[in-house]
């Protein structure tokens, strides 16, 4: 077995190890996770289950295969067509810094990092998921927890921060605008740096998917999902639906249909708090004040804490709140580009819910999400995607052609 | 002109202020309740978008609110969506506008009679800032009035001024920036003068002073009697200390007992205010009281009353919003104690735990361009 293929392996075994909700190292995160974000045993245990379900063998041999040609590239030189032999070595030493972000976010660049050859340090979180998750690497191939290395410390310390990202090759960084700044300031001049900033994820339901019932229940069920998962606070959580006027449903039945499927996926995935935020009651306050003049309709969850708001004021930017969903009715995609672009939203996904056609298709180019998906798969990322519109494992290796 | 139902409300208001003003006791629980009343019932039929409000709510005209405590209130925010006003708006006689700090466009507060904002403020304030009825000398880092009529603050303060002060009040705040060497000369001046100062400003503006003084290391000594005002929090601006904090630096930049510095807690959206009761100026922490007609509940996110002691948002009640909505929710939370209520202020959101964009951020765009996460 070539040392590329063991390290697949391992990391593949690994992360099969962690799908298995019993094995107790998952069972003593699952809990760190739950103190530490809040998030109630469902959400932390579907995030899990997603996370390292999506570590498969075949996805991951596929992206490697897919972005260097060949999984025998990391071991020595591979013909091309066309083009020189090459080879690719992992970078010496990657660092990642998770911070600001839902659960187990350093996971993917961890396995391609580890999968190149490299020697990776992480910034982990309180809950240690990842040294936990590092420790079953070692387990599985001793090299690999050799490689690997994970530390708390605070980010405003400097002097630790320098000594953990300053003679990283490649640093993966996650976290708000001013965390990256920070991070950047450290990071070797001509080392690589991979800043994956805040964002929002939006959704488009077509006139074409209101036609029949099974699409409808499919985009309502599904928008419900993306939109209360993480309770709101991933990148990829739904916080803007765009519906199209004029199809066989009326958008406003439609919002009050999402509004249905939210009290149901708020009974899969409770809220993880009871107490809802200043912001929240304000903008549920003035929703309902706005619908009591004709403006829309502010339909609050039964007995959780979800909102759904159809048809809030377009001059304002989408509420960007916990659990709390905004439904736009438009004429056309051009319409919702207006509006993103207007609030200069930057988006990381787009929920579609329609068949295929042109002037959506072309929204869904130019609105900057770097990521297309269909209602209810938005929190379910594939390993195998450009995350953040960049490569998975590219990031990690130097290119050696022979020519 | 105001119908004869809003002169008589008028009149029994401010016979109310008049009454309290030369000390007596105000209203009681029962008269209150009865003017709230009435006050909503002239609101109802006159202020369309309250109606329709307080019809959502489950009001009609045969199904009016039993206490005070049923009044519908009003976000705030809705002084932005609508225009709540018993009246022709064209006839007003003050129109302040709103922060509107988390929103696009500021609202405006209507106000039919400035008779009633005028006594109400100045009732409050004669009570709270000015027990020992001094002559102050008021230096000020709130709007000029002249040049930003449409800031209640700016309004209060000048008024305040005119007929409070010593006729030479003085205006240090210029949309953001703070002009402390104009600052520093006037205060200088008063000391010389031995005349005693009251120094009303935003929580926001005293920190950019104290940030230029502490730099050059620059102190006063104020004139004895001499007080600090300080009003409005941070609203969202990026500078942000703590309230103990930034009253021991103010006292000791100033050269004015932490006792002195009175935090008043009002909104555009009412007329009367809320200041630090007297007695609990010297510790922590502070309890916020007002004039009787003002009155507030604490309630939880669904706008149920929590039970006392417990921490809550706060919903007021005043009677002097005759022309306008006499109840307003607000995203202030508080919890209530004997005598009055504590205010916890705005920034008690769980912070965020995830990658989602938020208001903030994007508010403070544009963006370092990443790759998505």
């Amino acid at each position: 077995m070539s040392p590329a293929e063991r390290r697949l392996r391992a990391v593949t075994d690994a992360a099969e190890r962690w799908t298995d909700a019993d094995f107790p190292p998952r069972v003593r995160a699952t809990r760190a996770l739950i103190a530490r974000t809040g998030y109630t045993e469902p959400v932390v245990d579907y995030a899990l289950d997603r996370l390292f379900g999506a570590l498969g063998r075949e996805a991951l041999r596929a992206t490697i295969e897919g972005e260097l040609g060949s999984l025998a590239a990391l071991d020595g030189f591979v013909a091309r067509a066309g083009r020189p032999d090459v080879a690719y070595r992992g970078l010496a030493h990657v660092a990642i810094v998770s911070s600001d972000t839902t659960i187990g976010v350093a996971v993917f660049p961890l396995a391609f990092a580890l999968c190149a050859g490299s020697h990776v340090t992480v910034k982990d979180r309180d809950d240690g998921l990842i040294a936990a998750f590092g420790e079953t690497l070692g387990q599985e191939l001793p090299e690999l927890g050799e490689r690997f290395a994970s530390g708390i410390w605070d980010g405003s310390d400097e002097i630790t921060s320098r000594a953990m990202l300053g003679a990283a090759d490649a640093v993966v960084a996650f976290g708000r605008a001013e965390t990256l700044s920070a991070v950047r300031a450290l990071v070797a001049p001509e080392a690589r740096f991979l800043p994956f900033g805040h964002r929002t994820s939006a959704g488009f339901v077509a006139r074409e998917a209101l036609a029949d019932e099974t699409r409808v229940r499919a985009c309502a069920d599904g928008a419900a999902r993306d939109a209360l998962l993480y309770d709101g606070e991933g990148c990829l959580s739904l916080h803007a639906l765009f519906v199209e006027r004029d199809g066989a449903l009326e958008a406003a039945t439609f919002a009050r249909r999402v509004a249905t499927a939210c009290d149901v996926a708020a009974i899969e995935f409770p809220a993880g708090y009871d107490e809802l935020d200043a912001a929240v009651v304000a903008y549920r306050r003035a929703a309902l004040f706005r619908a009591a003049q004709g403006r829309g309709e502010a339909l609050a969850g039964i007995t959780a804490p979800h909102l759904v708001v159809f048809d809030p004021p377009t001059d304002e930017p989408p509420p960007l709140l916990r659990r709390t969903l905004a439904i736009y009715p438009v004429d056309g995609p051009a319409d919702a580009l207006a509006f993103l672009r207007r609030h200069a939203l930057p988006l990381e996904a787009l929920a579609l819910g329609a068949p295929p056609r042109a002037d959506v298709e072309e929204f869904a180019l130019a609105c900057g999400a770097s990521r297309i998906a269909p209602f209810g798969s938005l929190q379910d990322p594939p390993l195998g995607g450009e995350h953040g519109g960049a490569g998975r494992i590219l990031p990690f290796v130097r290119a050696i052609y022979r020519a | 002109m105001t119908d004869a139902a809003g002169r008589a409300l008028d009149d029994a208001f401010l016979a109310l202020v008049r009454a309290w003003a030369a000390g007596g006791e105000g209203c009681d629980e029962a008269a209150f309740d009865a003017h709230a009343r009435a006050t909503f019932a002239y609101q109802f039929e006159r202020n369309e978008p309250y109606r329709r409000f307080a019809r959502a709510q489950g009001v009609t005209a045969g199904r009016a609110p039993r206490t005070w405590r049923e009044i519908p209130a009003v976000p705030a925010s809705a002084f932005k969506d609508a225009t709540l006003a018993t009246f022709d708006p064209l006839a007003a006689e003050l129109v302040f506008a709103t922060s509107g700090t988390t929103a696009a466009t500021a609202g405006k507060h209507y106000i039919e009679r400035a008779a009633l904002y005028d006594a109400s403020l100045l009732a409050g304030f004669d009570r709270f800032m000015l027990p020992d009825r001094p002559k102050l000398r008021y230096l000020n880092f709130v709007p000029n009035p002249r040049f930003r009529p449409n800031s209640s603050l700016g309004y209060m303060m000048g008024h305040v001024a005119v007929l409070r002060g010593d006729g030479k009040a003085a205006y240090f705040l210029d949309d953001d920036r703070v002009d402390v060497g104009g600052f520093a000369k006037a205060l200088d001046a008063a000391c010389g003068q031995a005349q005693p100062v009251c120094i009303a400003g935003t929580a926001f503006a005293f920190a950019a002073l104290l940030e230029e003084l502490e730099r050059d290391a620059r102190t006063f000594a104020a004139p004895a009697g001499s007080r600090v005002m300080e009003t409005g929090g941070f609203k969202g601006r990026a500078r942000v200390v703590e309230r103990a904090e930034l009253y021991a630096r103010l006292a000791h930049a100033l050269g004015i007992a932490s006792e002195a510095i009175v935090a008043e807690y009002g909104m555009t959206e009412l007329v009367s205010q809320y200041y630090d009761a007297p007695r609990s100026r010297g510790s922590e922490p502070r309890v916020k009281v007002a004039p009787p007609w003002l009155r507030s509940l604490i309630v939880d996110g669904d706008g149920r009353e929590v039970p006392a002691g417990e921490t809550g948002f706060l919903r007021h009640v005043d009677l002097g919003n005759r022309s306008s909505a006499v109840a307003v929710d607000t995203e202030d939370r508080g919890y209530r104690v004997e005598g009055g209520i504590v205010l916890l202020g705005r920034d008690l959101d769980a912070p965020a735990r995830g990658c989602s964009l938020d208001a903030e951020a994007l508010l403070a765009g544009p963006f370092v361009p990443t790759l998505s996460s």
